[in-house]
């Protein structure tokens, strides 16, 4: 079979990485398989579930929507690349664990993504504003519910100004 | 609230009553576990399946030769394959009595009768190559009205879809108690409705998966996959298969959700066994997105046939039900159990003397009906709900108000219903006022009159439940015709270092299972539940469950299992610490990781030093003490046990879309003992949020022709953050009382009083005065519609 390869350069998590792939598969795909990122989750390959979130060059995307030469010369971060270098659970991985905002987790290398990037964003955080960034990352086992409020208290953490909703109004 | 709590408080231990961190999370939360698409052994080949694009068909041939002959294809099956090589998938509940015998094979061979059943499968170098492979198959498809309606099913003009059968009846049956038709005769109060449930399906994040390798060189057939079941599952294979059990191993790595769709069988998983041996290399299937809607289970679709007789005081005398469940085109490996639950279910938490329940599952030419979360329960529950919002309307009174009239009180539990349950604990009327003044608490009712004044529409609506947990006896199952046990058999061990390991036959599916039976452990052995390791999902290795993870049974039997086990490895502690204090084993009691003296902390042993010797170091033991630490168990539940409760929903309507929105949701629940309450509560979110997804948001819609409509996100919405409130959560503890233990099952619980109390909310978001809501999901358009139609759109109850 005639597949055409490319050699994709690269940061991977701060690492300098060269990678192979055929110029028709995913980044999805190829972060998986050819550089054993297993924490990269295919839900849907369709850009709807989130689970496959990484960032690049400091934004989210969905890497089941992108091809593997895309990442050339960009910076790439994937949920193995968030925790610390022994392999401790950043103050943000740690409050999902203590909120119990995971169940299989298959959704959560997605949501901890988006959560990251949300909590860079400025010094107020809404439960509103929560619940709608990360509409885009479906999780079929929590109802979200503790997910909120692991970002919402990881953000007071921070030292960010949090308001919570309780019952909150129909948006 | 009433509790009890039993044995000492272990919370320093993380035993039972506490909130720990999860076994799980760190492997989870870093990216580091293994799902089964992340199992690769070597030389591994992709394997993707040709499915039917028509709904219902004669095969008159399949010409694989071009596939075969595809470089890098290594193994092709057609139904011809399967038929000589496989029998029919076998169907574990087979309860009904006049239930047919299932026509099902692993793959379709002279005939489809669903869109996306398989016809061929094959194993190539790439998942890619082998779907291109595919595509080189010929079928030559002879096509058959596909046949899609209840109506169109059921008429004798339509010939049956198995041939040989006399109709499209896979089996029916009628539960009857008390004297129905008398009471109906008499009753001042005669409603009747028909409620339509739509085809919805459990839909885990990650999809099926298998991993087979049919070792030719040692004749053994490893397999991976992520199921609910591995044993069963196990069992399964090596009777499709003609294999001895012991040939077969199955393990399942981390399991991305499963709610009941990952505990049936599936021909994918026999095909990838016969694609292993035939090619010689292990094979691998990864389900995508779009083939779970076609290919894993579906469940909910019903048609529901419900009348109440009552006095004109509101007490219902009678129940009528006749269920009729879509299946699909196939039978799945639960046969009809979901539908048969949810008419023996019917009557819930209420005393009423003449019922009549009748039950019949439709073939259709859909993808075949199976497990999801709640199974019957939820449709049970919707429908006797619905009734007892009609018959509250058609007297003029509050619901809660009938259903504290018709609830069975708890001076009469044990109480059988004569139709199926035997209710016997808790207080359904303690959960329905604690539901009432949570709802009171957090202002509700004021919103909703508040909301009028702004001309805003906002309604409350409630449900109340009971649900079996624990299944089950095993007597009784068999005795049922449910071709598996109800028991499970636990092993703790210590090895010589003195630390802990469970072994059980559960599957951990992100429900937190591991860390909640390390909890029952820690509890009996008052050690920390932290230094427990649960090990799961090795046939080789685990003990055997006779039903799997699945029925709310996990820590309602598992969890007793492990724990009689725990306690049979902490008598064999006492034993030798005994032995080397020489004191009286009453006298000694465990705490942490040292054996002491009761009264005298100072004089003890480690448990180092017993697991030491009871391994190593032989002359530290009694002479009559047998080598090793070990507890083992087998629990066979006496009887089911009802968990129960009650929910509450706050909704608004967009005046302009008909859009509901839940904007606020309580849930009291009682599982009996609360083994770890941020799981309790982790569960009945999740499990609600799935409900509010069937009240509002998923169907799985067919066309005419038997097309599946629904194949992508886009069109089967699954609920996001911005389609769930905060959850609010009560726990009763009523124990379970034949449970040693008392706990009872969670899972499902939060699928259970959703869709019935949205409905009911939105009804009264709409005045209040009209009973509009009989399908699901409740659609905008018809919500819109509603509004239209209102006359009076302030008027409230």
């Amino acid at each position: 079979m005639n597949e055409q390869l490319r050699t994709i350069e690269f940061e991977l998590n701060g690492r300098p990485t060269t990678m192979s792939a055929p110029v028709r598969e995913t980044l999805a795909d190829a972060l998986r398989h050819r550089c054993h990122e297993k924490g990269v989750h295919l839900g849907c390959e369709h850009g709807v579930c989130g689970a496959c979130t990484v960032e690049i060059d400091g934004r989210t995307v969905r890497s089941c929507l992108l091809l593997a030469p895309q990442a050339e010369g960009h910076s790439v971060v994937t949920v193995g690349g968030i925790s610390g270098p022994d392999d401790e659970l950043s103050p943000l991985q740690a409050e999902f664990s203590r909120q119990h905002a995971l169940q299989c987790g298959f959704c959560t290398p997605g949501f901890l993504m988006v959560a990251r990037e949300l909590l860079d964003e400025g010094d107020l955080l809404t439960e509103d504003l929560v619940r709608e960034r990360i509409s885009g990352n479906i999780c079929r086992c929590t109802g979200y519910h503790n997910i909120v409020e692991a970002i919402l208290v990881a953000a007071e953490e921070r030292g960010m100004r949090v308001e919570r909703t309780e019952n909150e109004e129909a948006k | 609230m009433p509790s009890t709590r039993h044995g000492h408080d272990t919370t320093e231990m993380g035993g039972v009553g506490s909130t720990v961190q999860r076994h799980d999370d760190h492997a989870l939360l870093t990216g580091r576990a293994t799902y089964v698409d992340d199992v690769e052994p070597s030389g591994v080949l992709h394997v993707a399946m040709l499915r039917s694009p028509v709904a219902h068909a004669k095969i008159l041939g399949v010409d694989a030769r071009a596939a075969l002959e595809l470089p890098g294809v290594h193994a092709v099956l057609t139904g011809d394959d399967v038929a000589a090589m496989a029998t029919v998938q076998p169907v574990g509940w087979e309860h009904i009595d006049d239930q047919r015998p299932s026509p099902t094979y692993a793959m379709a061979i002279d005939r489809v009768r669903y869109v996306g059943q398989i016809v061929a499968a094959v194993a190539a170098d790439s998942r890619a190559l082998a779907e291109d492979a595919t595509e080189l198959i010929e079928v030559d498809y002879d096509p058959i009205a596909a046949v899609m309606s209840i109506d169109d099913a059921l008429s004798p003009d339509t010939p049956p879809l198995v041939p040989g059968w006399d109709d499209n009846i896979f089996g029916s049956q009628t539960y009857t108690t008390g004297d129905p038709d008398d009471a109906f005769a008499e009753a001042d109060i005669h409603l009747t409705e028909e409620l339509t449930i739509g085809r919805q399906f459990g839909c885990p994040l990650e999809g099926r998966g298998i991993v087979a390798d049919w070792d030719l060189g040692t004749g053994r057939l490893e397999v991976w996959a992520n199921s609910q079941s591995p044993n069963r599952l196990r069992e399964v294979i090596a009777e499709v298969l003609d294999l001895a059990v012991a040939d077969v191993r199955v393990r399942v790595p981390t399991i991305g959700g499963g709610f009941g769709s990952k505990a049936n069988y599936y021909g994918e998983e026999i095909l990838c066994c016969a694609l292993s041996r035939r090619a010689g290399r292990p094979v691998k299937y990864i389900e995508d997105r779009r083939e779970s809607f076609f290919g894993t289970s579906h469940a909910r679709e019903q048609r529901i046939k419900v009348e109440l007789a009552a006095t004109r005081d509101g007490q219902i005398t009678g129940l009528r039900g006749h269920v009729i469940g879509v299946l699909g085109g196939e039978i799945s490996s639960v046969g009809m159990g979901p539908v048969w639950l949810s008419a023996v279910s019917m009557p819930g938490p209420y005393r009423i003397p003449n019922v009549s329940l009748s039950v019949t599952g439709v073939m259709t030419n859909r993808t075949p009906y199976g497990s999801y979360r709640g199974w019957g329960t939820p449709k049970a529950a919707f429908a006797m709900e619905r009734m007892v919002e009609r018959l509250a309307m058609e007297i003029g009174v509050d619901s809660v108000d009938i259903r504290r009239r018709n609830f069975v009180k708890t001076s009469e539990l044990p109480y059988h219903n004569g139709i199926f349950a035997t209710l016997d604990s808790g207080d359904f009327h303690l959960a329905l006022e604690t539901c009432v003044e949570v709802a009171a608490q957090n202002g509700w009712p004021e919103r909703r009159v508040s909301a009028q004044g702004e001309g805003r529409r906002i309604g409350i609506g409630y449900a109340s439940f009971v649900e079996a947990t624990g299944i089950g006896p095993s007597r009784v199952m068999s005795e049922l015709g449910i071709g598996q046990g109800g028991f499970d058999e636990a092993v703790v061990r210590m090895d010589s270092t003195g630390r802990v390991t469970v072994y059980t036959g559960q599957a951990e599916m992100g429900q937190g299972m591991s860390t909640t039976l390390a909890q029952l452990a820690a509890e009996e052995l008052n050690i920390p539940e932290s230094a427990i390791r649960v090990v799961s999902g090795d046939t080789d290795a685990c003990p055997y469950t006779g039903y799997g993870t699945g029925g709310s049974r996990a820590i309602a039997v598992g969890g007793v299992a492990v724990a009689q086990a725990a306690r049979e490895l902490r008598e064999k502690l006492l034993e030798i610490a005994s032995h080397q204090l020489e004191t009286s084993a009453d006298d000694l009691q465990v705490q942490g990781d040292r054996i002491e003296v009761r009264g005298a902390p100072d004089l003890g042993v480690t448990l180092r030093e017993v697991a030491h010797a009871a391994y190593r170091r032989l002359t530290k033991i009694d002479h009559a003490t047998e080598p090793t630490l070990q507890g083992r168990s087998v629990y066979d539940p006496t009887s089911l046990t009802y968990a129960n409760g009650c929910a509450a929903a706050l909704v608004e309507i967009d005046d302009g879309t008909g859009a509901v929105s839940v904007i606020g949701y309580i849930i009291v629940d009682d599982c009996g003992t609360v083994v770890n309450p941020q799981i309790v509560d982790g569960q009945l979110h999740g499990a609600t949020t799935q409900a509010i997804g069937g009240a509002l948001l998923e169907q799985l819609v067919y066309d005419d022709e038997g097309q599946l409509l629904t194949t992508t996100f886009m069109d089967y919405l699954l609920p996001t953050a911005m389609d769930t409130p905060r959850f609010l959560t009560e726990h009763l503890e009523f124990p379970a009382p034949n449970t040693p233990g008392g706990m009872k099952g969670v899972g499902e619980a939060g699928t259970i009083p959703a869709a019935p109390a949205i409905a009911a909310a939105v009804e009264d978001a709409l005045g209040g005065d009209r009973f509009l809501v009989r399908s699901l999901p409740i659609r905008s358009e018809d919500v819109h519609t509603w509004l239209r139609e209102s006359a009076q759109p302030d008027a409230a109850t």
